[in-house]
C-alpha cells in the first residue's frame, strides 16, 4: 500500500436488521492524515458504520477496508490498525491511570522495556501526565477523555475512530481536545470523529460525511459541501410590519420553483426562503416586492455554517416547521443523492 | 398510595418478570410440601409429631427464602438510584428524606410479604394436621419472619447508602447477613457454662441478633453444640429487642445519609509512597509489608494481563488485603480447632471436621459468586468489554486470565483454612484418608462454584443480578438439599434424601467425615460424578457464551 493510497475504503456498505435498514449502500474513502467528521442525527447509521469498521458488526453486504485489511476477514489485523475510543470510558475501579494504561499496553503486547516509555509518550500527547498516579474514579469527565485518548494511542494505530470525544466537555477542555486531535492528524494519523457539536467539527475536520436514515447525504470537504448547499442559499426578507406578510410570501412563492420553500414569521415581520436562483432573479423578486408596494427594510442572504448545512441536508420533507414559524410551504421530494463528492476526497 | 416512592418501588417490582417467577416459585414450593405430607392413607397421626416435623421443615424453608431473597432488593435500590442520578432528583423534590426512606422500605417489605403470605395456606395445613399451637408456633414463627424481613431490609438500605456499586452493595449485604445470622452464634457456643458471667450474658445477647435461636426455640430444637447444657429461653423476646435496636440504628443512619452530602464522595488520589521521604517509605514498608500506596510494577512478560487487571481492579485484590484475608482465615481455622479441642465440650473429631466443612463451604458460597459472577457481566456493564475485544487478546486468554484471578484468590484463602485439618490428623491419624476425600469434595465444590458463577454471570448485562442469581443458585444447591435432609425419616424417606444429597458436595464431605446425621448416607462417589459433570457443563456454557459475546454481531 503506497502512502498516497486511501487508508479507509468503504464500498457499498449495507447493514439490515430484518426489514429495517440501518446502513444503506455507504461508499466513502479517506486518505492518510485526514480528519473525517461523521455527523448525523440519532439513528443515522454512524455507530453502525463505526462498529463495522472496528469489527464488532458484520455488514449485510459491501466491504470496508482499513490500510488494506478487510474489517470482517482480517479482524485480528484491524485491532492493530485501529484505535477505537467508544462513547463510554470503560474504566476499572481501584486502578490508577498508569496501571490502566499498563494493562492495555500489555494487552497490546508492548514489551515491558518499551511500555513505560510508550505510556509516558501517550500521556504526554494527551496531556494526561499529571494524572498518572490518580485513581480512575477520581477523574473528571474531561480527564477521562484524555486518558481514553492515551489508551487509544498506545499501540500506535494508523486510524483513530473517536465516538463523541468532545461530548460533555467544558469549553476549555474542548479547545484542548481539538488541539490534541489536530496534533494527531499532523502526525499522520487518519481520524474518524463523530460529534453532535457541529461547530466543533467544523473547526477540525477537513472532510465531512453527513448521514441521515442510514444513507450518506453529503460527503466532501467542508468547503465543497457548503458550496453545493449554498446553491440553495437562504434569503431573509425583513418587512416594516407584518400587515402584508401573506401577500409578500405569496408573491415570492410565485417566483420560486415548486420545491423551494417559503417560511414566514409574522412576529418578526420576516420571510425566509431557500432558493437556487441567480443574483439577477433575486433582484427581480426584490423589484416585484417594491413594485407591489410592500415596504421592505432588508433583503439579504443568510450566511450558512455547518449547522445550517446539516439541517438543510438532513431535514425531512414531512418535518414540522421550526418552532417560531407559523407557516411553511414545502414542495417536491428531497433528492436522495448525496451532496458533494460521493466518492474519494483527497 | 400517597407516597410516590412507595408506589414506584412496590408496583414497579410487582410488574417485573422476576417478581412473577418468585411468587409462582413460592406458591409451587409450599404446594409441593403440603402434597408430600398431607395424610392420604386414611390414617391420621394423633400425636402431632408428623405436623411438628412438617412445621419445622416449613419454617426452616421459609427462613431460607427470606435470608436469601430479602436483602437483594433493598441492597441495590439506593445505590442504583444514586448512580443513575435519580436519587439527586428525589432529594431535590419536596419529598422529605424520611418519606423517601419509608417509600423504599415499605416497597421492599410489601413485596417480600407476598411470598410470606403465600406460605399461609401451607402453614394452615400444618395447623390443621393437629399438634401445633396457633399462638406459640404459627404466630411466633411469623413474628420472627416479620422482624427478620424488617432487619434485613433496613440492613440492605443502609449498605446501599454507603456502597459505590450495586454489585459491591450486594456482596457486603450478604456478608453482613451471614455474619448477623451465623457468625454471631459462635461466641456463645464457646462461653456458655464458663464462670465469666458478663461475657456469657454479652454473648447471649450477641447471638440474639440472629433469628436462629428464636426459631430453634419455637421448633423445640436444642441449641446445636450446647454440649448438654440447658438452652436459654426467652430467645424470641431477646431477638425482637436486639433486632429492633439494630433496625432503628440502620434506619437512623441511612436517614442521616439521605442528604445531598451522599454524593460528596470524591476519592482521595492518595500520596504515592515513592513521593514521600525515605523514612516514611521505610516505615510504610515495615507496617504494611506490601505497601498499597506503592507505585506498582509493570505487568510481566509471562503474565496474563487480564489476571493482573482483575486483581488490581478488585477492592480486596491487592496484595496488602490478600495477606490480611489469608492471615484471618488461617487464624480462624487454627483458633476454631484449638478452642474446640481444648475446651470443656467433647465434640469429637467428626463434629469439629463437620464444622470446618460447613465453614469452608460457607466461605466458598459467600466469596466465589461475588468474585466470579461479575467477571463478564461487570465488563459489559461498564462498556470495557468492547475495549477488551479491541485488543489482540484472544477470548481464551481473556477467560483464562479472569478465571485464574478468582482461582488464585480462592485457593490461597482455602489453603489458609487447612491447618485445622492438620491438627485433626494429629489427633486422629486414622482420619487421613477421609480428610483427603473431604478436601477433594471441597476442591470440586470450589471449582464448581467458580465456573458456575462465571457461566451464570456471562448471561447478564449487569453485575448485580448476576451475583444474586449465582448466590441464589449455589445456596439452593447446598441449602435446599439440606432442607430435605432436615425432613429425613419423617417427610422424606432414606433413599429420597440420599439421592438428593448426592447433588450436594458439602453433604458428601460431611458423610465422608461421618458427621452425626450424615454417616449413614452413601454419597461417595456419586457426588463426585455429579459435581464433575456440572463443572464440565458450566465450563462449556461459559466458553460458548464468552465466544458468542466476542463475535461480531
Amino acid at each position: 500500500m503506497g502512502p498516497a493510497d486511501p487508508v479507509v475504503v468503504i464500498e457499498g456498505l449495507t447493514k439490515r436488521y430484518g426489514e429495517f435498514t440501518a446502513l444503506d449502500d455507504l461508499s466513502i474513502s479517506l486518505n492518510r492524515g485526514q480528519i473525517l467528521g461523521f455527523i448525523g442525527p440519532n439513528g443515522a447509521g454512524k455507530t453502525t458504520t463505526i462498529k463495522i469498521l472496528v469489527g464488532q458488526l458484520r455488514p449485510t453486504s459491501g466491504t470496508a477496508r482499513i490500510a488494506g485489511a478487510d474489517c470482517v476477514r482480517d479482524a485480528a489485523k484491524i485491532k492493530w490498525l485501529v484505535g477505537y475510543m467508544p462513547d463510554t470510558f470503560g474504566g476499572y475501579e481501584n486502578m490508577r491511570v498508569r496501571e490502566y494504561l499498563d494493562f492495555f499496553g500489555a494487552a497490546y503486547k508492548i514489551a515491558r522495556p518499551q511500555r513505560q516509555s510508550r505510556i509516558d509518550e501517550v500521556m504526554e500527547i494527551a496531556g494526561a501526565t499529571y494524572m498518572r498516579d490518580r485513581y480512575l474514579e477520581s477523574l473528571s469527565h474531561g480527564m477521562k477523555q484524555r486518558v481514553a485518548i492515551a489508551r487509544t494511542l498506545l499501540h500506535d494505530p494508523e486510524v483513530l475512530i473517536l465516538d463523541e470525544p468532545a461530548n460533555g466537555l467544558d469549553p476549555q477542555a474542548r479547545i484542548e481536545m481539538r488541539a490534541i486531535l489536530l496534533r494527531l492528524a499532523e502526525a499522520g494519523k487518519t481520524l474518524i470523529v463523530t460529534s453532535h457539536i457541529l461547530p466543533e467539527l467544523s473547526r477540525i475536520c477537513d472532510t465531512v460525511a453527513i448521514m441521515s436514515h442510514g444513507r450518506l447525504r453529503a460527503f466532501g470537504t467542508l468547503k465543497e459541501i457548503m458550496q453545493t448547499v449554498s446553491q440553495q442559499r437562504s434569503i431573509e426578507v425583513q418587512l416594516v410590519s407584518a400587515n402584508r406578510i401573506a401577500a409578500a410570501a405569496e408573491l415570492i412563492q410565485q417566483q420560486l420553483s415548486a420545491h423551494e420553500e417559503v417560511t414566514r414569521s409574522p412576529a418578526e415581520a420576516t420571510i425566509r426562503f431557500r432558493t437556487a436562483q441567480s443574483e439577477e432573479q433575486l433582484a427581480q423578486i426584490l423589484a416585484l416586492l417594491i413594485a407591489a408596494g410592500i415596504p421592505v427594510v432588508q433583503f439579504r442572504e443568510l450566511q450558512s455554517d455547518l449547522e445550517d448545512t446539516f439541517l438543510s441536508i438532513t431535514r425531512e420533507p414531512d418535518e414540522p416547521p421550526l418552532a417560531d414559524e407559523e407557516e411553511s410551504r414545502t414542495a417536491g421530494p428531497r433528492s436522495d443523492a448525496p451532496v458533494g463528492n460521493a466518492a474519494e476526497v483527497g | 398510595m400517597s407516597n410516590p416512592v412507595l408506589e414506584r418501588e412496590f408496583i414497579g417490582i410487582l410488574r417485573t418478570r422476576r417478581a412473577f417467577a418468585m411468587q409462582v416459585g413460592a406458591a409451587m414450593t409450599f404446594a409441593i410440601l403440603i402434597l408430600l405430607r398431607w395424610p392420604s392413607d386414611g390414617q391420621v397421626d394423633l400425636s402431632g409429631i408428623q405436623a411438628q416435623q412438617m412445621f419445622q421443615l416449613f419454617g426452616y424453608g421459609l427462613t431460607a427464602v427470606i435470608v436469601l431473597f430479602v436483602p437483594a432488593f433493598p441492597a441495590t435500590t439506593l445505590v442504583r438510584e444514586r448512580r443513575q442520578g435519580t436519587l439527586a432528583l428525589l432529594l431535590n423534590s419536596p419529598l422529605e428524606p424520611y418519606r423517601i426512606y419509608w417509600g423504599k422500605l415499605a416497597g421492599v417489605l410489601g413485596f417480600v410479604s407476598l411470598p410470606v403470605l403465600m406460605s399461609l395456606p401451607a402453614a394452615m395445613a400444618c395447623y390443621a394436621m393437629g399438634g401445633l399451637s396457633l399462638q406459640h408456633d404459627l404466630l411466633a414463627l411469623y413474628s420472627v419472619m416479620a422482624i427478620a424481613c424488617l432487619q434485613y431490609a433496613a440492613l440492605g438500605l443502609w449498605v446501599g447508602s454507603l456502597a459505590r456499586t450495586a454489585d459491591s452493595s450486594l456482596r457486603i449485604t450478604y456478608g453482613l447477613v451471614f455474619f448477623m445470622t451465623i457468625v454471631v452464634l459462635g461466641p456463645y457456643q464457646f462461653f456458655q457454662g464458663k464462670p465469666w458471667e458478663w461475657l456469657v450474658t454479652a454473648s447471649l445477647w450477641l447471638r440474639s441478633v440472629s433469628p436462629l435461636p428464636a426459631l430453634m426455640e419455637i421448633f423445640g430444637h436444642r441449641d446445636a453444640g450446647s454440649g448438654g447444657l440447658m438452652s436459654p429461653t426467652g430467645n424470641l423476646m431477646r431477638y425482637a429487642i436486639t433486632a429492633g435496636i439494630i433496625t432503628a440504628g440502620f434506619a437512623l443512619h441511612t436517614l442521616l445519609r439521605l442528604t445531598p452530602k451522599i454524593f460528596d464522595r470524591a476519592r482521595s488520589p492518595g500520596v504515592i509512597t515513592e513521593d514521600r521521604s525515605k523514612a516514611q517509605q521505610w516505615f510504610r514498608r515495615f507496617v504494611f509489608l506490601v505497601d498499597p500506596q506503592r507505585r506498582s510494577g509493570l505487568i510481566g512478560p509471562w503474565t496474563n494481563p487480564v489476571m493482573v487487571k482483575e486483581f488490581r481492579s478488585r477492592r480486596f485484590g491487592r496484595s496488602s488485603w490478600m495477606l490480611r484475608l489469608i492471615a484471618l482465615c488461617a487464624v480462624t481455622s487454627l483458633g476454631l480447632t484449638y478452642t474446640s479441642t481444648a475446651g470443656t465440650m467433647d465434640w469429637g473429631v467428626e463434629t469439629i471436621g463437620g464444622m470446618m466443612v460447613v465453614l469452608q463451604v460457607t466461605l466458598i458460597i459467600l466469596l466465589i459468586p461475588g468474585l466470579a459472577a461479575g467477571l463478564i457481566s461487570s465488563e459489559r456493564e461498564t462498556g470495557s468489554w468492547t475495549l477488551l475485544q479491541m485488543t489482540p487478546l484472544s477470548t481464551s486468554q481473556i477467560l483464562r486470565g479472569k478465571l485464574l484471578s478468582v482461582t488464585w484468590t480462592v485457593s490461597l484463602i482455602l489453603l489458609a483454612t487447612l491447618p485445622g485439618y492438620l491438627v485433626m490428623v494429629a489427633i486422629e491419624p486414622a482420619l487421613t484418608r477421609q480428610i483427603y476425600y473431604v478436601l477433594a469434595c471441597l476442591l470440586l465444590m470450589a471449582v464448581f462454584a467458580v465456573v458456575f458463577s462465571a457461566a451464570v454471570g456471562s448471561f447478564f448485562r449487569q453485575a448485580a443480578p448476576a451475583t444474586v442469581t449465582a448466590y441464589a443458585s449455589l445456596v439452593a444447591l447446598c441449602g435446599g438439599t439440606m432442607l430435605v435432609w432436615l425432613g429425613r425419616d419423617s417427610t422424606f424417606d432414606h433413599s429420597t434424601v440420599e439421592s438428593l444429597l448426592a447433588f450436594n458436595p458439602m453433604a458428601a464431605a460431611l458423610a465422608i467425615m461421618e458427621v452425626p446425621g450424615f454417616a449413614r448416607y452413601q454419597l461417595f462417589p456419586q457426588a463426585w460424578w455429579f459435581i464433575s459433570a456440572a463443572i464440565a457443563v458450566s465450563l462449556v456454557t461459559l466458553a460458548s457464551q464468552t465466544w458468542r459475546l466476542s463475535r461480531p454481531r
